[in-house]
């Protein structure tokens, strides 16, 4: 377990990485004892794209495919979720089969896809920006639905005012409850439950997804990234591992649209359009798209940004774009590259420090 | 009759808005297989550009021009700054144009502002049947036809068309051969935009031109040149236009226009799950079958 945990693809494997990572931790569960509930609403909406940026960097990094449309899955899980909660919660009464019956749509989404993109042997910039066509055919159907004749069940999908309850006048969606009856814990915006099960789920998807990367299944991943014909030749299914590797991202990204539409009660169409489907690929661009961590840290981190900087004015998009491009020219692996350049420095510092004992038939090599 | 005559106006109304939207995307991809993110914004460029040379007096066909040329430039210096640098490198060409469409698109809406004055459409309609139809349009359709009829003059018969035709079935043996290949990509990704800002200007007499313009032609020029394939850039634009424009009429004359569009996305991806390489590679397959067909008489 351990070793798998700490194996060759996911970077980050020393004693100091993991004291690192157990103050990272600690301080994000200490966060909201010293922010405001406003603070707290926004840090919320932040850590729940953190999956969807996950989904990204295991597809992108790790597997060399790039979609240019995972909203479309996050958007997907967002709308079914907020479809069978609506129509079942006076049923079930907890919103657990909804969460289920909508990471399990977008899977089975993401698998009829895979069949024609995948199981068709399409690869690279075609991938892209089918993945893109499609997200944003969803985003022109989704607009038109207004009528009362787009409804499912108690659900009406209400066009670009987003989707809501069909008889009612209020059109709040209901929110993720942990637990049965009385005593169930709701996940709102701003409540401190909210934050702190995000956070548990991050913890846990991450480990979960670096066990992966680590795994056989990881490793052949990497070989179908840096070369699909060489893995296929040495007998793996370049097919089934680019398949399965799109069906997590695709649950991935759901579970972001689920927690978004916990957080804030609504949906609408918009999450399907070009900015939603940009803004991760800059966060794991910038950050560093083949590790799991940065996609973490980044989507976290720029989406702070951003908001600071929306409230000065109309840049921020500008500035994440300039961003974008800044990074693929100079810094291609992202940011996370500095830091594997600063440890390779500081690995051969101390080799030199050592003296040419440490590593004796250096010079007499040649 | 009538019924026969529609479909033809909006079959050759769709094909010209297919073949408009993709040609410069596809040239570009075509040549250095490079999808450029930022052809939606080139578009706009030229709406843009048409409409104020317009209104400085410019007479319409002199500003149709200028809005290609202010995306010309546009191309050219994105070519210089960003692309050039990433040539080979697919997925980061990719990634990069979109980070360049998004600075152009949010840096349009503060510079420019939300909308322009567009210019007026006054070709006038003609009838048939009791029903009018717009003289644009028709325009519109003879000039697709000029367009690619004029690129596949460029190709077979000028200096520049050989040496692009030369870089592109083979790029190390062209430079071997003492062909500038950097200097053909420049000059190819300068043709691509200006084709992109032209067809924005032509466009900008139908629609309102606004920073979003070019959002709105982007998803069918993805979906023409993923049909299209990168092997032939004249044939492969031309077949895939035609073939969808027919699925894209049939469905907005049964169905309605998102019809229309679904049906087309449908189209496009049953043809690549079953020709990966695009419909000339499917068609190069055919004439295969053929010949041997014809042999074995």
């Amino acid at each position: 377990m351990m070793s798998l945990l700490n194996g060759q693809i996911e970077p980050g494997r020393s004693t100091l990485f993991w004291i690192g990572f157990a103050l990272v931790v600690s301080v994000a569960a200490a966060l909201p004892f010293f922010i405001g509930r406003y603070a707290l609403l926004n840090m919320n909406s932040f850590l729940l794209m953190t999956f969807l940026a996950m989904g990204l960097a295991l597809l992108w990094g790790f597997g060399g495919i790039l979609s240019l449309g995972q909203s479309a899955f996050l958007g997907l899980g967002g709308y079914a979720y907020g479809v069978i909660a609506i129509n079942l919660a006076d049923v079930a009464g907890q919103t657990g089969l909804a969460l289920a019956g909508a990471v399990a749509t977008a899977v089975a989404f993401a698998m009829i896809l895979s069949w024609i993109i995948f199981y068709g042997r399409l690869r690279g910039v075609y991938v892209s920006i089918i993945m893109l066509v499609v997200t944003l055919l969803f985003e022109t159907f989704l607009n038109q639905t207004a009528g009362p004749q787009w409804k499912i069940g108690e659900a009406s999908l209400g066009g670009n005012n987003g989707l809501g309850r069909f008889s009612g006048a209020i059109q709040e969606l209901p929110s993720l409850h942990l637990g049965w009856g009385e005593n169930a814990l709701a996940l709102a915006g701003p409540s401190r439950s909210f934050y702190y099960v995000t956070l548990v789920l991050i913890v846990i998807v991450y480990l979960a997804l670096r066990l992966l990367v680590n795994s056989r299944f990881g490793v052949a991943l990497a070989a179908v990234r840096e070369d699909p014909d060489r893995a296929e030749m040495l007998g793996y299914d370049v097919r089934l591992l680019q398949s399965v590797a799109f069906c997590i991202g695709a649950a991935l990204a759901a579970l972001s649209g689920i927690l978004y539409v916990s957080w804030g009660n609504f949906i609408t169409p918009s999450v399907f359009g070009v900015t939603s489907n940009i803004l991760p690929v800059i966060w794991v661009a910038v950050a560093g798209r083949r590790s799991l961590l940065a996609a973490i840290l980044g989507a976290v981190a720029l989406q702070w940004g951003s908001q600071a900087l929306a409230l000065q004015g109309e840049y921020a998009l500008v500035v994440q774009g300039a961003l974008l491009v800044v990074a693929v020219l100079i810094l291609p692996e992202g940011l996370i590259s500095l830091g594997q350049m600063a440890s390779q420095w500081s690995s051969r510092l101390s080799r030199r420090l050592a003296g040419p004992v440490a590593n004796p038939g250096a010079k007499n090599a040649s | 009759m009538l019924d026969i005559f529609i479909f033809f106006y909006q079959y050759m109304d769709a094909f010209a808005l297919l073949t408009l939207s993709a040609v410069g995307l596809m040239i570009i991809f075509g040549m250095m297989g490079v999808i450029n993110m930022a052809h939606g914004e080139l578009m706009m460029i030229g709406a843009f550009g048409a409409a104020r040379s317009f209104h400085a007096g410019l007479p319409l066909p002199l500003a149709l021009v200028a809005g290609g040329i202010a995306a010309t430039v546009v191309g050219l210096v994105l070519e210089r700054l960003v692309i050039r640098h990433l040539y080979g490198r697919l997925l980061y060409s990719l990634v990069a144009t979109w980070g360049l469409s998004l600075i152009l698109s949010q840096g349009a809406l503060i510079v420019l502002g939300t909308s322009t004055p567009g210019i007026p459409s006054d070709f006038g309609n003609f009838e048939v049947g009791g029903l009018t139809f717009s003289v644009y349009r028709i325009l519109l359709f003879v000039i697709t036809v000029c367009v690619i009829a004029g690129l596949w003059a460029l190709f077979r018969f000028t200096g520049f068309g050989l040496k692009a035709r030369a870089t592109m079935s083979n790029p190390d043996m062209a430079r071997a051969l003492g062909i500038d290949t950097k200097r053909i990509y420049m000059l190819t990704f300068g043709l691509g935009s200006f084709l992109a800002g032209f067809a924005g200007a032509l466009f900008s007499l139908t629609a309102p031109i606004q920073p979003s313009f070019g959002a709105s032609y982007t998803p069918i020029a993805f979906i023409v040149v993923v049909v299209a394939g990168s092997r032939n850039i004249i044939l492969g634009l031309t077949m895939a236009a035609l073939m969808l424009a027919l699925v894209k009429t049939t469905f907005t004359i049964n169905v309605n226009i998102l019809g229309g569009y679904v049906a087309m996305l449908a189209a496009a991806l049953l043809v690549i799950r079953f020709t990966p390489n695009g419909i000339t590679e499917w068609l190069r397959q055919a004439q295969v079958l053929l010949r041997r067909l014809i042999a074995d008489r």
